[in-house]
């Protein structure tokens, strides 16, 4: 051999394979402890905020709803009153006489039905069901 | 000889780190600082500042209660009505001219005055962020003006009072106004604390658009409403025909009150002239006074009931006792009192039915004015009679003890008193009840949350006893049969009844051309349904004496007012139908029908041989249709199964023992149940 020295440097062929990492079970309990606490507060936390947005999308529904509801009671009012005017005894009278041609009965044209509620009949007699 | 590897890159690794973290420290101190500055030093003011954004509070007004008649019409109801506003700021940054913008909307309201187009205007012309243009606005100007999409003009919601039938029961009712829509007159100011109810707050919750998502609601407490005793039907009536006694007697006004004389509810009250509540500011104080309850009127005869009432109690007169108004005038110093004729001697009932003012001087003088004082006063004048009606004129009675003998005659012919036709209609219904003097009311019923809450009759005293009351009401009724009072007569009742006619006090002197024409009556006089006075102010054009005035008004209203409740004649009435009934021992012999096979059942013949009619059996099972038959006597035969749905002969008709009744039977209909699939 010369005084060259030849730098090699050998690699020690350090095969590893063979050498299989024992399964550290406390380390893996650990890790999927911590998975499942990290995915339940994460699910805890999606559902919170579903549960606010749904409070959300339902709180307009009802006050959509409300305004609605308040609108239709109104109009059942104006109804009610509209109803009333139709119903006013001087209108029925003004359409009676004008357009209908109607009079009012005469003293002698009405005849009064009186509604007989006896004690009790006699034996052989029977008041007649009206 | 390899060198050593050094261990810089660890080092300078490590500085890196360090300043890293310490630049995330500093970071995080800063953003934490942040916070506890954002959390809790400025915490109370933004957390204001967020509510202010996020939340907008307002009072919700209460729905005022509504006021319905006896037979739950409508008579008062509130409803919301757009009321116009404009912005005058932004219309003035807009450029806009107040003036054009008036003329503009004066244009769509169409009813514009000259005062209210110079009012809007000032108002658009001041810099104000807020400005009234129309309040309750009706529908067809809210439209014309909102097609107009002016900037700076809007629309709010705002309670509105309506009176559905115009001037029905105006002055009962009242009306409402000013800015809170607070009740201004007759029952709606009376009642106003009950029927407003009480207001509501609402917080809600608004996101960045406006648009709410929760609230939290203190709801409004709605106002009761009020049952009223009147008959809207009986009230236009009495409306119209006292309309048309006023005008075909030329009057200035007139009153009419119908009472229920058993219990004191005023079944209608009116007055004329009237009025629109829904207008009402058009209409003048004359047409909105009350005349029933606030205008004092001297009742002239009418008022001899009192006097004659306190004479038979007193035992001063008997009915036939004679009276002699010989000469028909009689002198109290320089003043002289007259009859209308010279009638010579009268029993005491002639003196009340030919109302003659010396004989009830007379009568008056023998009671003396301690004991016709305290008889006025039992009959409730010179009080106020309901508390419904607080602006009710107490009326005007001398005080005993300072009446001198002309003072008293002329109380007992019903001058120098002050009454109100409320006071006479409650004095008659006295008479006509047998005595109670009743508390008029005109409220029946007040209706909380759902829950009718009746208001009781009261009876505030005794006026006379009832074998007084029944010797008084013949008199009453030959009044109206002989006396003064005949235009008040109706075919198939007795009415009894008192004419009045008083001079109008005009300046201190009793006028000789406008007079009070009065009459007061209850009908049918032996079972009373109805008291009724009808009072004309003032007529001129046929006659001014109550017999030719106010009974022809009494009559035709007492005639429907008996028609529209189904009052029976009680001169002559028709007798009932009675028809005989057979022995209840007959048997019977059933023979049950499957379907479609007719089935005859024969019976053995009724035992008495009275008439009788066929009852109606529609609807009744087979079973209690033959039993019902059988006790008759009849045969029947039977056609189909389940219920009776015809029959013949029909109901009503005579029975004929030889002949059978058919029935005609069925099954109720099948429900149709809602198919789950599509047809």
């Amino acid at each position: 051999m010369t005084g060259e020295a030849f730098e090699y440097e050998i690699k020690k062929d350090v095969r590893n394979n063979p050498i299989v990492r024992e399964v550290d079970e406390e380390r893996h309990r650990e890790m999927w402890r911590s998975v499942s606490v990290g995915a339940f507060l994460v699910i805890a936390f999606l559902f919170s905020a579903w549960q606010r947005v749904e409070l959300l999308s339902h709180g307009y529904k009802v006050e959509q709803m409300q305004k609605d509801r308040a609108v239709e009671a109104e109009l059942a009012r104006h109804l009610r009153l509209e109803i009333a005017t139709l119903r006013s005894p001087s209108r029925i009278e003004r359409v009676a006489t004008r357009q209908l041609q109607m009079v009012a009965p005469a003293v002698e044209d009405a005849v009064v039905i009186e509604r007989v509620i006896p004690a009790s009949p006699p034996p052989r007699s029977i008041v007649a069901r009206r | 000889m390899a060198d050593q590897p050094t261990n810089d890159w660890r080092t300078m690794l490590k500085r890196r780190l360090t300043v890293i973290a310490i630049v995330v420290f500093v970071w995080s101190c800063a953003i934490e600082g942040r916070l506890v500055v954002l959390q809790v030093f400025d915490r109370a003011d933004l957390a204001a500042r967020a509510d202010r954004q996020q939340s907008s509070t307002f009072d919700v007004p209460a729905k005022r209660g509504d006021l319905v008649d006896r037979n739950g019409h409508l008579l008062a109801y509130s409803v919301d009505g757009d009321s116009v506003y404009a912005v005058p700021t932004e219309l003035l940054d807009a450029g806009k001219d107040p003036v054009h913008v008036a003329a503009t909307l004066c244009d769509a309201l169409k009813d514009c005055t000259a005062e209210e187009r110079k009012k809007l205007i000032t108002r658009f012309s001041t810099r104000k962020p807020f400005a009234v243009v129309r309040k309750g606005a009706n529908p067809d100007q809210v439209k014309r003006i909102a097609d107009l999409q002016l900037e700076g003009i809007g629309f709010i919601k705002e309670s509105r009072r309506f009176y559905p039938n115009r001037d029905l029961a105006a002055h009962i009712l009242g009306y409402t106004g000013g800015d809170r829509g607070d009740g201004l007159a007759g029952v709606e100011a009376t009642y106003d604390t009950l029927i407003k109810g009480k207001p509501g707050r609402i917080s809600m919750q608004i996101d960045a658009n406006r648009r709410a998502f929760g609230r939290i609601e203190q709801p409004p407490t709605a106002g009761d409403s009020l049952e009223l005793t009147i008959d809207a039907e009986l009230q236009h009536v009495v409306e119209r025909e006292l309309a048309v006694g006023v005008r075909e007697n030329g009057a200035e006004g007139g009153s009419a009150l119908v009472m229920d004389p058993w219990t004191g509810e005023l079944l209608a009250l009116a007055n004329y002239p009237t009025f629109n509540p829904n207008v009402f500011s058009q209409f003048d104080e004359d047409a909105r006074r009350n005349r029933a309850i606030q205008d004092l009127y001297e009742p002239g005869s009418t008022f001899k009931i009192v006097t004659a009432s306190a004479a038979l109690e007193q035992k001063v007169v008997k009915p036939d006792d004679q009276i002699d108004v010989t000469g028909g005038t009689i002198r109290f110093g320089s003043r002289v009192i007259h009859d209308t004729h010279n009638y010579g001697v009268l029993s005491f009932t002639d003196v009340i039915v030919k109302s003659s003012n010396v004989g009830a001087i007379k009568v008056g003088l023998r009671l003396g004015k301690e004991r016709l004082g305290e008889y006025v006063r039992k009959f409730g004048f010179g009080r106020r009679t309901s508390p419904d009606f607080p602006g009710e004129n107490n009326g005007i009675v001398w005080n005993p003890e300072k009446m001198n003998d002309s003072a008293l005659a002329s109380m007992s012919m019903g001058y120098q008193v002050g009454v109100t036709p409320l006071q006479m209609a409650a004095a008659a219904s006295s008479i006509a009840n047998g005595g109670d003097l009743l508390e008029p009311r005109i409220i029946r019923a007040v209706i909380r949350n759902g829950r009718r809450i009746p208001v009781p009759r009261k009876v505030v005293g005794r006026t006379v006893g009832k074998e007084i009351a029944a010797e008084l009401t013949p008199i009453m009724e030959k009044v109206v049969t002989d006396g003064t009072g005949r235009a008040a007569q109706i075919g198939g009742y007795t009415v009894a009844g008192k004419t009045g006619t008083a001079a109008q006090l005009i300046k201190g002197r009793y006028s000789t051309s406008d007079y009070n024409a009065s009459f007061v009556g209850f009908v049918p006089s032996r079972t009373p349904v109805f008291t009724i006075i009808v009072v004309i102010y003032a007529p001129h054009a046929k006659g001014h004496t109550g017999g030719v005035a106010a009974a022809p008004v009494f009559k035709r209203i007492a005639e429907v007012a008996l028609r529209h409740h189904g009052v029976a004649p009680n001169i002559n009435p028709e007798p009932p139908i009675l028809v005989a009934r057979h022995s209840q021992d007959a048997h019977e012999t059933t023979v049950s029908a499957s379907g479609g096979v007719p089935a005859v059942v024969k019976l053995p013949p009724a035992q008495s041989g009275t008439a009788a009619v066929y009852p109606d059996l529609v609807g009744l099972s087979a079973r209690d249709a033959l039993r019902t038959l059988g006790q008759l006597g009849v045969s029947t035969r039977m056609i189909g199964s389940g219920l009776v749905v015809n029959q013949q002969p029909p109901a009503g008709s005579p029975v004929d023992s030889a002949a059978a009744v058919t029935l005609q039977l069925q099954r109720r209909p099948a429900v149709r149940l809602a198919s789950v699939t599509s047809e």
